[in-house]
């Protein structure tokens, strides 16, 4: 059996599935200041109607260090860069704190050292951070994906003083400077609270008799394993959205390129699916006002949700939203809201509709209009702006830039062939947003707790990027740290198996001993021929290869 | 500090295409400028942007080329996302989503001329005269300059627009007397209806930053003032740096840095360029932000020692007199001998050095007071045995206009070659008329 815990913002929810389906949920408030206490009661409610049958594993989900870094609750980081030659220094400290310190040295583009790190002025940063009692870093270099020798000399140097130290290059392979500094900086900033966190996760897990192996949900509809969870905390950010995606890949048989509305009380958020599967942002989300490396499902969130306020600008536009003031009038609240324009529309009966009425009608007579022209023209702008978001999220997607003649010229476009509508008023709309789209929807049951049902279906994901250069007989796989020599008859193809087979080593030796290379799939695999001063017969080698997001199938039979 | 633009920048770099696998043009080219500029995070600035490029119509070459047998034979998907690059930039200027934009594209295009029979000088169709045809055609420009940097003479460029006066055409090269081409000197300034709407500026071996920005403040940018584009091309070839291995310029980033924010273009379009590892990534990444209106100060190849780089009091006197002599030439140049009203004609062998084809071409303008002139040419190749071209220009006068339709008629009945391509600009208007529909008795017109 599978546990799924789902520290929301507002519920934190739980299930526990096994071949058959869901057989227990529970749900309880999310203690905002104490999240431990959450899933304490969680756990407290959903073993008490399950005791018996073993679990077999553990995921979760937690707004932790999402909420750290929205609310700003991060420490003092020593910040050590090295830029080199290139875009001017200014652009490089993007608020990244009072420690931000840049000092002299250089990698070029291939991973030649061109100046070695000043290293006399990086102790006295050091030493400079020391007085102001900083005990987190975070090393940076430009190209240590290519190099990573001047971020370990930094790394070297800052050992003595560090409870904590974020290298650059093993959070991603990927080449972009700015948002290796930012995530590096997140990383270190968040590490000392995600860790007190993790160790009454641990106790909490402990206590309740849960032996099973423990992971932690990631922005890109994947797991990480709880101990390696503790070095990247950063990988946790945006959990919340990915699972409620994951849920709905769990809840209906999507196999083909289509649009997942997740509409709920404040906001709708908009995911882009292509042939099944949820499309990534391009380079790693933005977040906290930082665009970081951290891989995540693309998800637009706009402003339109069951509870949106409808309210009459002074130039008599009709509003839906982007606040939420309360639940609809026919619930009690204080001001009509799209539930309530359904209601006395007909399209639902929800609570008291009569409130509906009396609200709305209060409306339009302040403003000398007809309750049909408000409850009409809201209807149409929440559709309208649904419907507008998703296809131009859709529209960003297709402009992607690529860079090969076939792509450009035999590219095939995304283009949805269905709607999955998910979320509160989800029933209610479905109808008129199908009719919008032009396009067949599907309301999966049970989308209550999809969110906590994909926590606990997820598996495991993870990217490594792999670098060769045969001119130099160097290899490189910076997320893990494997630097050797190769031969220069080194090829893309061999290239492609090794960075296969280490990527499933790796995750053999953390807490994932079921992933083969069946799992694996590549996600570039590049050779260029380079013609050199010397020589025309070496190669310039790129190969990216993951695991990507998916479900626990054994079980998804029983869901659905 | 300089205000910022919005710059939309159009990378494509031809992953799956080369000319051989050793080429200079080959996938390698653009790899290490995508390195860089990625690395330094330049698309995440706010005020950069980066598009996908459009695809080229044979529409969008057929207004500008005359293609023998067609656009569809001279040309391979790579020619049509290259200039659907070049397109791409003019749509994001003229829409106003972008302030400028830099088409970053490969394969290149500044030697392919008014015919085309294949590849010559890496190019087989000119990415910056199809964009200036588009410009005219869907947003009604009129005036416009292209400055052409790369260390080659644009000598493509240069022939589409030898007889246009509208097109300012600014070349400065390596001295042909050095260099492929083998052409561009001083006294190339343009057909009878367009004297002094060419200009070449030879610039000797070993020109460093310090001859290149002299000519740009004391020859082009006067020049510019004089003209007043509507809107300003640069060619941008790369190959005049220190490092390009088939150039013996001195050039280096900041110099093409510093260049760029002096010149100020509206559009850049990537010509050549082949130090890939030393010199473009860092080119191009200045280019980028001196466009953006950003500070380039920090960009620096490693290898960038300016002291070793300093040109001779030689050099730098040689192209005091080239500019002082070439203003001359641009103000009041030395007239032609032509009769108005009556056609000039140039005959000249057109080599194509890639694809080994010899092209023999007599090229007729009609020398009208009034208009640019009908252009009429007969192309002859061992493969084809002889085509013919007839363009009407865009700014004809009703005599040109009628005389283009004679020259057609005249064709269709009497030419005995392959194919006739006619484009009149005026009224937009494009024929092709092929071996089987030609006559020489002159009986079957349609």
């Amino acid at each position: 059996m599978l546990l799924g815990i789902d520290v929301g913002g507002t519920h934190t929810d739980a299930v526990i599935i096994d071949h058959e389906g869901v057989v227990a949920t529970a749900k309880v408030e999310t203690d905002h200041n104490d999240l431990i206490a959450s899933l304490d009661a969680v756990l407290e409610k959903i073993l008490q109607s399950e005791p018996k049958r073993p679990i077999r594993k553990v995921n979760l989900s937690t707004t932790l260090t999402t909420n750290a870094i929205v609310e700003k609750e991060l420490e003092e980081v020593g910040v050590l860069a090295v830029s080199g030659p290139g875009l001017a220094p200014a652009h490089f400290n993007q608020d990244l704190g009072q420690n931000f310190y840049l000092f002299a040295g250089s990698i070029d583009h291939r991973g030649a050292l061109q100046q070695p790190l000043d290293k006399a002025a990086t102790t006295q940063a050091i030493n400079d951070c020391q007085t102001k009692k900083i005990k987190v870093f975070a090393v940076v270099s430009k190209f240590s994906t290519r190099n990573p020798e001047i971020e370990e000399a930094m790394a070297e140097l800052v050992f003595e003083q560090s409870d904590f130290t974020t290298i650059g290059h093993r959070l991603s392979g990927h080449l972009n400077f700015p948002r290796r500094l930012a995530t590096a900086y997140y990383n270190a900033a968040v590490w000392r609270r995600y860790n007190v966190f993790a160790d009454a996760v641990g106790q909490s897990i402990r206590k309740h008799h849960l032996d099973a192996p423990l992971s932690i949900l990631k922005a890109d509809g994947g797991t990480i394993d709880f101990k390696n969870s503790r070095n990247h905390p950063i990988q946790t950010i945006l959990s919340g959205p990915a699972a409620s995606v994951m849920g709905i890949i769990a809840l209906s048989s999507i196999t083909e390129d289509a649009i997942i509305l997740d509409i709920g009380g404040t906001t709708t958020d908009i995911a882009i699916f292509a042939d099944g599967t949820p499309l990534l942002e391009k380079n790693g989300v933005s977040f906290g006002g930082r665009a970081t490396s951290v891989r995540a499902i693309n998800t637009n969130s706009i402003g339109v949700g069951g509870d949106s306020a409808i309210t009459i600008s002074s130039a008599g536009e009709i509003r839906v939203g982007p606040k939420r003031m309360g639940p609809p009038l026919a619930l009690a609240g204080p001001q009509p809201t799209l539930i309530d324009v359904c209601n006395v529309k007909g399209l639902s009966a929800l609570g008291d509709c009569r409130k509906s009425l009396i609200g709305l009608k209060a409306l339009a007579d302040k403003y000398g209009i007809t309750i049909e022209n408000i409850t009409e023209n809201a209807l149409e702008t929440a559709l309208e702006t649904i419907h507008g978001e998703a296809l131009k999220l859709l529209e960003e997607i297709n402009q992607r830039p690529v860079y090969t003649v076939a792509e450009v010229v035999h590219g095939a476009a995304i283009k949805p062939q269905k709607l999955y509508i998910m979320g509160g008023p989800a029933a209610i709309l479905a109808p008129l947003l199908g009719r919008k789209f032009a396009l067949p929807t599907e309301v999966p049951d049970n989308f209550a707790v999809a969110n906590a049902i994909g926590t606990a279906l997820t598996r495991t994901t993870m990217e490594i990027e792999l670098f060769a250069d045969t001119g130099k007989k160097l290899m490189f796989i910076p997320n893990l740290g494997i630097r050797k020599t190769i031969d220069n008859s080194y090829s893309l193809s061999q290239a492609q198996t090794y960075c296969i087979n280490e990527l499933v080593k790796y995750l053999n030796e953390n807490g994932h001993p079921e992933i083969t290379a069946a799992d694996v799939s590549v996600v570039e695999a590049e050779t260029f021929n380079m013609v050199d001063d010397y020589s025309a017969g070496s190669k310039s080698i790129r190969v990216s290869c993951q695991i990507r997001p998916g479900l626990e199938t054994e079980y998804l039979q029983g869901i659905k | 500090m300089k205000s910022l633009n919005h710059l939309g920048v159009i990378f494509f770099p031809a992953y799956d295409w080369a000319i051989s696998p050793t080429h200079p043009e080959r996938e390698e080219r653009l790899l290490y400028t995508q390195d860089q500029l990625r690395e330094e995070g330049v698309f995440d600035l706010a005020n950069i942007t980066e598009y996908k490029p459009d695809i080229a119509t044979y529409a969008d070459i057929e207004r500008t080329h005359f293609c023998f047998p067609g656009p569809e034979v001279v040309t391979t998907e790579s020619h049509l996302v290259a200039a659907g690059g070049a397109i791409k930039a003019a749509r994001l200027v003229m829409e106003k989503e972008v302030d400028k934009a830099f088409a970053l594209v490969r394969p290149p295009g500044h030697h392919a001329m008014k015919v085309v029979h294949g590849n010559r000088g890496f190019c087989n169709i000119n990415n910056e005269a199809i964009l200036v045809e588009f410009l005219r055609e869907h947003y009604g420009i009129q005036k416009i300059a292209i400055v052409d940097t790369d260390c080659h003479h644009g000598d493509g460029t240069q022939d589409i627009y030898w007889h246009d006066p509208d097109v300012l055409f600014i070349s400065l090269h390596q001295d042909g007397r050095t260099l492929y081409p083998g052409t561009g000197f001083s006294d190339e300034l343009g057909g009878p209806t367009a004297r002094g709407r060419t200009i070449n500026i030879p610039l000797p071996p070993y020109t460093a930053d310090e001859g290149f920005l002299y000519v740009i403040d004391n020859l082009v940018l006067p020049i510019l003032d004089d003209f007043k584009p509507e809107l300003i091309i640069n060619s941008a070839g790369q190959d005049n740096h220190y490092g390009d291995p088939i150039t013996n310029m001195n050039f280096s980033a900041q110099g093409y840095a510093v260049l760029n924010r002096k010149l100020n273009p509206d559009i850049a379009v990537l010509e050549g360029g082949y130090s890939i590892h030393g010199a473009l990534p860092y080119i191009n990444l200045g280019i980028v932000l001196a466009m953006a209106g950003l500070d380039f100060s920090h960009v620096r190849e490693p290898d960038y020692h300016p002291e070793s780089l300093r040109q001779s009091p030689q050099i730098s006197e040689y192209i005091k007199k080239l500019c002082a002599l070439t203003m001359q030439n641009y103000r009041k140049p030395p007239p032609l001998n032509v009769k108005p009203n009556q056609y000039d004609t140039r005959s000249r062998s057109i080599y194509y050095d890639t694809d080994g084809i010899n092209d023999l071409q007599v090229e007729q303008i009609m020398v009208c007071p009034s208009c640019s002139g009908v252009r009429h040419l007969t192309s002859k190749t061992r493969s084809h045995a002889s085509c013919m071209g007839i363009e009407i220009p865009i700014d004809a006068c009703p005599r040109c206009r009628d005389e283009g339709y004679r020259l057609l008629h005249a064709g269709r009945s009497n030419f005995r070659g392959k194919t006739i391509k006619f484009i009149n600009r005026r009224d937009k208007e494009y024929l092709t008329l092929n071996e089987f529909e030609l006559t020489p008795m002159g009986r079957y017109f349609f």
